[in-house]
């Protein structure tokens, strides 16, 4: 066993330090989590201060102000944490373990070496008042705005009335509300005459929300549930605000001193560049995160590189301080103590092969593969997942997967169809992290399923050649799945879709050969999901007993 | 970090447990994982995929998938049907351990003639999962190689994984949860359909045709003193219902609804989507009568005009909060730590939400207050950090 083991590993050498970026509180405490555990820690901030400082919206109703001032203090006082502000990082290039970033300040241009990377961006705040019609003005402010002016002066809304629009721009989040419910709590305090909050959905769903609603509402604030936008009629003594009520059958109307309109909360304006420089996936709304749950919770598309609070989704404070140490642990996990054994085989180029067309590089999904200087592609063995997406597009074949090598599967298809005796013969391609766990879960729960059926599992669909596929058919297949993960469910982003793809010229090309194509089908399914494996293979099953035998049996 | 020689103990083995667990075993900590039940994967691993002609991101498989990670891991020793009887020390703690009284499975009489004679019993006698196979004899009982017995354990930390209770239907009694077949918690919903792979109705086992959700039952409830947003049955009804959509096109479903809240990322295109394909109903519909043929009769207000009207469905869904852990208040006093307002664990410190007020013990997951399946994997990843930043200094 463990002579096996050194001869299939070897043990290289990991750059233990590490990158944030971003200054902002979620920067901080990962810059200070991932130092604690002993590893050097560059941190850049595009803006001059660190900490709370550096975020661009005052954090209202946190009661520890204090402590995250004392946090960015200790962060400046720890030896193994280099802090550059107005510093951005202008490029990167590597892998895991062994990444080169350039990062330029006001007067250099600084080169680093790190092994991992955390992007800890903080969010981007947005007045909507377009969407509502409205200019800014003396009656009509933002949620940023109102929240200043209670800051500087807890009474600078006394007797008057303050009316809040939200929901109706923007599906928005719970903290679009807790800012609000936090503004209403101060308002009351200050003896502000009346507040009313005009709003779509209430956003609730995050701890202590509903509490600090219901509290509002106990002190007096007046809120509107509507469907639509209220009207808002504005002119120099406030605005008036008014909806129609279908129940009470009457138009209702409120005029205010101060209207305070509602603001978007998204990513920072860095994030798109940071996204091309990492290559890294970016998700919906532009955050920094594919919504897949394999990147639960601070994972990107790239091994070696997190990302923390704003930069994969809105949230209160003490989430994005959770995201910290989530990161903080992935880092360690990759950086481990500067060594790293890894298997010699997981993704090997025969250079001998190789013509040098970069389609490997391009369709990688997780940036493993570099460029050597002598114009060789080279893969990572810590960045690879082992997906085997680059083997099957590699037009020279040139590219090999441990365990997973062409002749590996390709020798198992006859074997396992050997004993195939008067059944529907139908070979199931499997996916190892969905559909292969579903016909387990399917057999072991003993679920009626084919006799004839023969299961051979890749390690994603994406593994799966268009040459399997003939081969099965050659072998003596009647059928053939191709089963993947659902679509925004693959681990390697990409691989179901390569395999809908390929499965889509088969059935052209044994279409050409003289056999329905209906005998190949591409399905995709979730690993805890048995009844769906089951439902699947008995159709497939049906259908070929109606089709009769292959005419390559 | 010389967490080499450091143990720790996780209770319960739900998505936080078995994700802290993971963890911590990673980082090198040897862990004792105890589970009260039978099986492991908690509430999590009895869900259904939700995935239409695309994954819906509601974290189903995730569950799945850790605990594989989890059975593969030679650290962590398991201990099921199991729980903390008592605990002395102030880290290390000395844990004992006892039977909880839950029983393994009868795997082969449950599935040994073949799964369909009786899907419900073979899921639950499988743990609802291949992964939870493992621990179980074919002839019954647990297979001592992979179950530990209870015994005292020591453990330098402690992480409180205890999970939730989902709201039981019965505090409120005008929706007639036990005495009406047809209607169902979510939870009920997410077990037929992991079970049989469709959404059927228990009088007669038929797809229904027209089907309600009813969000917010005990939660957000003045009444019940609930003042709490669960967090996860909007994205779970409505996910199921777009599910259910997407398999049987004709199916009508309403949702009645106070206010929806988001899933992920991708909320806006997704809600965009449910609103082509369900109704939305703002209001809380109250009591339900049983039509002759076992359809529910409901009357609600319409919004157009508070008029009140009524409508008959095949099968009624009550989308049931997550409420504070059944064992909560005897587990706090074992463990000498306080429950919150809400019935929770408390989690004094804003800045690390994972910290309890005792040194050496955590939380993790929804034993802390309501989250969805992502937020309690950040969750027990918090954990496990902080576990780990306290072993280092102890
Ligand atoms: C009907 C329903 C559907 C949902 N669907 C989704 C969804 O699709 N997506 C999503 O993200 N979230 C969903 N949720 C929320 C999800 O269930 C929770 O976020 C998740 O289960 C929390 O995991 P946990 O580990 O904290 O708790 P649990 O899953 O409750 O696990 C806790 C574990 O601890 C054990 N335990 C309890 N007490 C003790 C004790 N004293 N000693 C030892 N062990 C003990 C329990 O047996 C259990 O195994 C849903 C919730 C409900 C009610
Ligand atoms: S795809 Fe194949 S031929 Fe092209 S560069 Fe990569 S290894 Fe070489
Ligand atoms: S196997 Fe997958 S992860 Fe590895 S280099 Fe190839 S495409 Fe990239
Ligand atoms: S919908 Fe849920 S269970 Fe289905 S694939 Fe997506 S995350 Fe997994
Ligand atoms: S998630 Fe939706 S259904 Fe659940 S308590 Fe919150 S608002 Fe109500």
């Amino acid at each position: 066993m463990t002579a096996k083991l050194e001869t299939a590993m070897e043990q290289i050498e990991i750059a233990t330090g590490v990158l944030v970026v971003g200054g902002g509180m979620t920067g901080v405490a990962t810059a200070l989590e991932v130092a604690q555990q002993g590893y050097p820690v560059t941190l850049i901030e595009a803006g001059d201060q660190v900490g709370p400082a550096a975020e661009s919206r005052p954090r209202t109703g946190l009661p520890d102000v204090q402590r995250l001032n004392d946090m960015a203090a200790r962060l400046a006082k720890t030896d193994s944490v280099e802090v550059l502000t107005a510093a951005r990082l202008d490029a990167a290039a590597g892998v895991a373990g062994d990444f080169k970033v350039w990062l330029s300040t006001a007067e250099d241009v600084l080169e680093r070496r790190v092994g991992a990377i955390v992007v800890a961006a903080e969010f981007d705040t947005t007045p909507l008042f377009d969407a509502y019609g409205l200019a800014p003005g003396e009656s009509v402010i933002g949620q940023s705005e109102v929240e200043r002016r209670l800051a500087e002066d807890p009474r600078a809304f006394a007797d008057k009335t303050v009316a809040f629009v939200a929901g109706f721009a923007q599906n928005g989040n719970p903290l679009v509300m807790q800012r609000i419910f936090h503004s209403v709590k101060a308002l009351q305090a200050g003896g502000a005459a009346g507040v009313y909050v005009y709003v779509g959905d209430l956003k609730v769903a995050d701890d202590g929300l509903e509490r600090q609603y219901r509290l509002g509402r106990d002190g007096g604030a007046i809120y509107f549930k509507l469907r639509q936008a209220p009207a808002i009629a504005v002119s120099e003594a406030g605005a008036v605000i008014g909806f129609h009520d279908p129940v009470v059958r009457q138009q209702i109307e409120v005029a205010a001193d101060c209207l305070v309109v509602e603001e978007a909360l998204g990513v920072g304006p860095e994030c798109a560049d940071l996204a091309a420089i990492l290559r890294i996936d970016i998700g919906p709304q532009g955050f920094l995160q594919s919504d897949n749950i394999y990147r639960f919770p601070v994972a990107t598309n790239r091994e070696g590189i997190f990302v923390a609070g704003a930069s994969r989704e809105v949230r209160s404070l003490p989430w994005a301080l959770a995201d910290a140490r989530n990161a903080a642990l992935r880092v360690a996990e990759v950086l481990g103590d500067g060594t790293r054994l890894v298997p010699r085989d997981k993704a090997v180029v025969d250079i001998g092969k190789c013509t040098f067309c970069l389609t490997c590089y391009r369709c990688c999904p997780h940036g493993a593969i570099y460029w050597q200087a002598e114009n060789k592609p080279v893969i990572s063995p810590v960045a690879c997942q082992g997906c085997g997406i680059c083997a099957s597009e590699c037009p020279m074949d040139a590219i090999q997967i441990g365990g997973f090598s062409d002749e590996q599967i390709r020798s198992q298809i006859g074997a396992k169809l050997a004993d195939v005796n008067g059944d529907p013969a139908i070979v199931a391609f499997c996916c190892q992290n969905s559909a292969l766990v579903a016909g387990e879960m399917a057999a072991a729960f003993r679920m009626n399923l084919p006799a004839g059926l023969r299961t051979i599992q890749v390690p994603c669909a994406g593994k799966i050649d268009l040459q399997y596929i003939l081969d099965a058919f050659v072998s003596g297949a009647d059928g053939v799945l191709v089963m993947a993960c659902h679509p925004g469910n693959c681990k390697s982003e990409r691989g179901n879709t390569y395999a809908g793809w390929r499965v889509e010229d088969a059935q052209r090309l044994i279409a050409g050969a003289g056999l329905e194509p209906e005998r190949l089908r591409f399905a995709t399914l979730a690993a805890n999901m048995g009844t769906d494996f089951q439902a699947i293979v008995i159709d497939m099953e049906q259908k070929i007993r109606d089709l009769g035998k292959s005419r390559l049996r | 970090m010389n967490s080499q020689t450091k143990k720790v103990m996780v209770i319960g083995g739900g998505i936080a447990g078995l994700t802290a667990a993971w963890e911590l075993a990673r980082a090198g900590v040897e862990v004792a994982l105890v589970e009260k039940a039978a099986f492991l994967g908690g509430h999590g691993i009895q869900y259904a995929c939700k995935a239409t002609d695309e994954c819906q991101q509601c974290g189903a498989c995730g569950v799945e998938k850790m605990l594989a990670n989890v059975i593969d891991e030679p650290r962590i020793r398991v201990y099921l049907a199991a729980e903390a009887a008592e605990v002395t020390g102030d880290g290390p703690f000395t844990v004992t351990l006892r039977a909880s009284g839950s029983q393994p499975g009868a795997v082969d009489a449950a599935c040994g003639q073949g799964y369909d004679k009786d899907p419900g019993a073979c899921a639950a006698a499988r743990g609802y999962s291949v992964h939870n196979a493992v621990f179980y004899k074919a002839d019954g009982g647990f297979d001592p190689d992979r179950v530990a017995a209870p015994e005292t354990v020591t453990a330098d930390a402690v992480v409180v994984a205890t999970g939730f209770t989902p709201f039981n239907p019965d505090e409120k009694p005008t929706y007639r949860y036990r005495e009406l077949a047809n209607v169902v918690t979510g939870l009920d919903l997410e077990r037929t359909k992991r079970i049989y792979g469709e959404v059927r109705r228990p009088s007669d086992g038929a797809v229904p045709r027209k089907m309600a959700f009813i969000q917010c039952v005990g939660s957000r409830d003045e009444r019940l003193g609930h003042l709490w947003c669960s967090q996860a049955c909007c994205p779970y009804a409505l996910r199921s219902a777009l599910a259910a959509r997407h398999k049987h096109p004709d199916l009508d479903i309403t949702v009645f609804y106070m206010d929806i809240q988001n899933t992920t990322n991708s909320f806006d295109a997704f809600y965009e989507k449910c609103r082509q394909s369900l109704r939305f109903v703002r209001t809380i519909p109250v009591d339900m009568y049983e039509t002759e043929d076992g359809g529910i009769r409901t009357r609600f207000m319409a919004e157009e005009d508070g008029l009140p009207v009524e409508e008959i469905f095949d099968l009624v869904v009550l989308s049931v909060g997550i409420m504070p852990g059944a064992d909560n208040p005897v587990l706090a006093g074992t463990l000498g730590i306080e429950l919150g307002t809400e019935g929770f664990f408390a989690r004094p410190d804003l800045l690390n939400t994972s910290a309890t007020a005792r040194g050496g013990l955590f939380v993790a997951g929804t034993a802390g207050g309501p989250m969805t399946i992502s937020g309690a994997m950040a969750s027990a990843g918090q954990s496990a950090a902080a576990v780990l930043h306290y072993l280092g200094r102890a």
